[in-house]
């Protein structure tokens, strides 16, 4: 049961730190896009919702010839790390959250923006009421980010090689014990699994809860 | 003191389209200028100009002589701009009030006193504690224009305060926005396209037609003396009829109109119930509303009457 905790809490590290790393780049991103004004936003903001549905086996891919050791980065000696791993899931959750924020700060009232202005924000109170007022859509981003990190098989195969008591996380542990035939092990860290996406999943929607209701009541 | 606007050939396109074009417009301080026009007229794209949100293609708005889209936020922040749309956040209503004065920096027993001193004053104190996107439209309205007026601006644009109000609701409103805007300590700048609206809350009325300045005057020389059939209509009057050929344009309202005797003949279509009249519209060569007290029998639709105007309002 040890190894079980190990994985367990080498997962949530690696993708929670994943997700944290990801909202950081992913939520100002998205901001700009849906904010600017400038050429090429339109371009950019297609890249992002092509990003959104790389299969995390390609993202897997080419980090792993990023980090190989005779890569470009090999020097950083990355591969088969936990931190080469949380690169990978970094650029797998990216995309989504920079696709969420800027779907959510344009779903609010178009003139918003220039109202707080004309109420005298300057940039960064703008930027930080506007995420207040899209706070819903901003959970939702960060809660779709972690499902997706921590539910990714290809990159963490890949990127971190399922080496046992180094990289070895709740996804690969499942395709592992499926390929040798062990269903009952499988089962239980898929149950794990499904757990820890339910408890992080059920906090936060909580809070989105009671975020969207506190707007409305 | 209230501010000082200047503005000399502006200009202001969208799309290539002009949508905005003022040769030449001063706004002493402490005047209450209503700006007066048709949808599209370029109404708000001026109040954005002298809000410094947009700059102008070409020409200068400025703001006690300084261009006000290059000025810097601390200058820009004297303006009080409550746009058309109440624009509320998901905060209480004190909170939504307070926040452009915590911006300001403005310290916490100050920023409350200010804005229940604002809120106050536009009838709405008793919502404070209330969610502020739980409020109806009116009430909306007011704490947005409590907002601004919690700033103490030199500035204040108003953009359709009233628009989306209910009759009753708009005029409980104009009453509690007309003592309101009455301290000469701000200049203000007020967009509508209702006429009642503009000529009972300002000094001067400004109507904008497709993006020019068609006439600016004082409320009561714009009533007596329109500079022509289309700021008539705009103010109000319900008939602008051509006479002699078409080289005299007359002004009559439509309780301005008799039936029974007169030298114009003229058919009626249509008898209703307006407010506190009877609403007629006739046929002559050009259509001619009356409105006819309710004790009065109104003509029935089809017949044949004689028409005169008890006072009329010469355009050319």
């Amino acid at each position: 049961m040890d190894a079980v905790h190990e994985v367990l809490g080498r997962s949530a590290l690696v993708s929670l730190t994943a997700t944290a790393i990801a909202v950081a780049i992913g939520v100002p991103a998205g901001t700009w896009l849906a904010l600017a004004h400038r050429r090429g936003r339109g371009a950019l903001a297609t890249v992002v919702n092509t990003g959104m549905a790389v299969p995390t086996v390609v993202v897997g891919l080419v980090v792993a010839l990023l980090l190989w050791r005779s890569g470009p980065l090999g020097e950083l000696e990355l591969i088969y790390t936990l931190r080469g791993m949380i690169i990978a899931q970094v650029l797998i959750a990216a995309p989504l959250i920079t696709g969420i924020t800027m779907a959510g700060l344009q779903a609010l009232p178009p003139e918003l923006p220039d109202q707080l202005r004309a109420l005298g924000a300057n940039r960064v109170q703008l930027v930080v009421r506007l995420w207040i007022e899209a706070r819903v859509p901003l959970l939702a981003a960060a809660m779709a980010g972690f499902g997706h990190a921590v539910s990714e098989v290809g990159s963490a195969t890949i990127v971190g090689g399922n080496i046992h008591g180094q990289t070895q996380v709740m996804t690969t542990s499942i395709v592992e014990n499926v390929g040798k035939g062990d269903f009952d092990e499988a089962l239980v860290y898929a149950g794990i699994l499904l757990a820890l996406a339910f408890t992080i999943n059920a906090v936060l929607t909580s809070v989105q809860q009671r975020a969207a209701a506190w707007a409305q009541s | 003191m209230g501010a000082v606007l200047t503005l000399r050939d502006v200009r202001q396109t969208r799309g290539g389209r002009q949508v905005l074009a003022i040769d030449e417009l001063d706004v002493p301080a402490g005047e209450r200028l209503a700006v007066l026009g048709p949808n599209g007229a370029g109404k708000t794209t001026l109040l954005r100009l002298l809000a410094g949100l947009e700059a102008p293609a070409a020409g200068s708005v400025e703001i006690d002589g300084v261009p006000v889209h290059a000025a810097s936020l601390a200058f820009r922040r004297q303006i009080g701009y409550a746009t058309q749309r109440a624009g509320l956040l998901s905060a209480t209503v004190i909170r939504n009030v307070e926040l452009p004065l915590r911006w300001r920096g403005v310290d916490a027993p100050a920023r409350r006193r200010a804005a229940l001193a604002a809120l106050e004053r536009l009838n709405v104190a008793g919502l404070a504690d209330r969610k502020a996107l739980s409020l109806s439209g009116g009430e909306a309205q007011r704490v947005s224009l409590a907002r601004a007026f919690a700033l103490q601006p030199r500035l204040l644009l108003l953009d359709e305060p009233a628009a989306g109000l209910d009759a009753q609701a708009r005029r409980a409103f104009l009453d509690d926005l007309e003592p309101a805007l009455s301290d000469r300590a701000t200049t203000v700048v007020h967009v509508s396209h209702h006429a009642g609206e503009a000529l009972r809350l300002a000094d001067r009325v400004l109507v904008l037609v497709d993006g020019g300045v068609r006439q600016l005057s004082d409320p009561a020389t714009l009533v007596q003396r329109p500079i022509d059939a289309t700021v008539a209509r705009l103010i109000g009057y319900e008939n602008v009829v051509s006479e002699s050929g078409g080289r005299t344009t007359l002004a009559v309202w439509a309780s301005d109109v008799r039936i029974g005797a007169g030298p114009l003949q003229a058919v009626v279509e249509r008898v209703s119930l307006g407010p506190g009249r009877w609403d007629v519209v006739m046929t002559a060569h050009e259509t001619v509303h009356a409105h006819l007290p309710l004790d009065q029998a109104p003509p029935h639709p089809g017949e044949r009457v004689t028409v005169s105007f008890k006072r009329v309002t010469l355009i050319r």
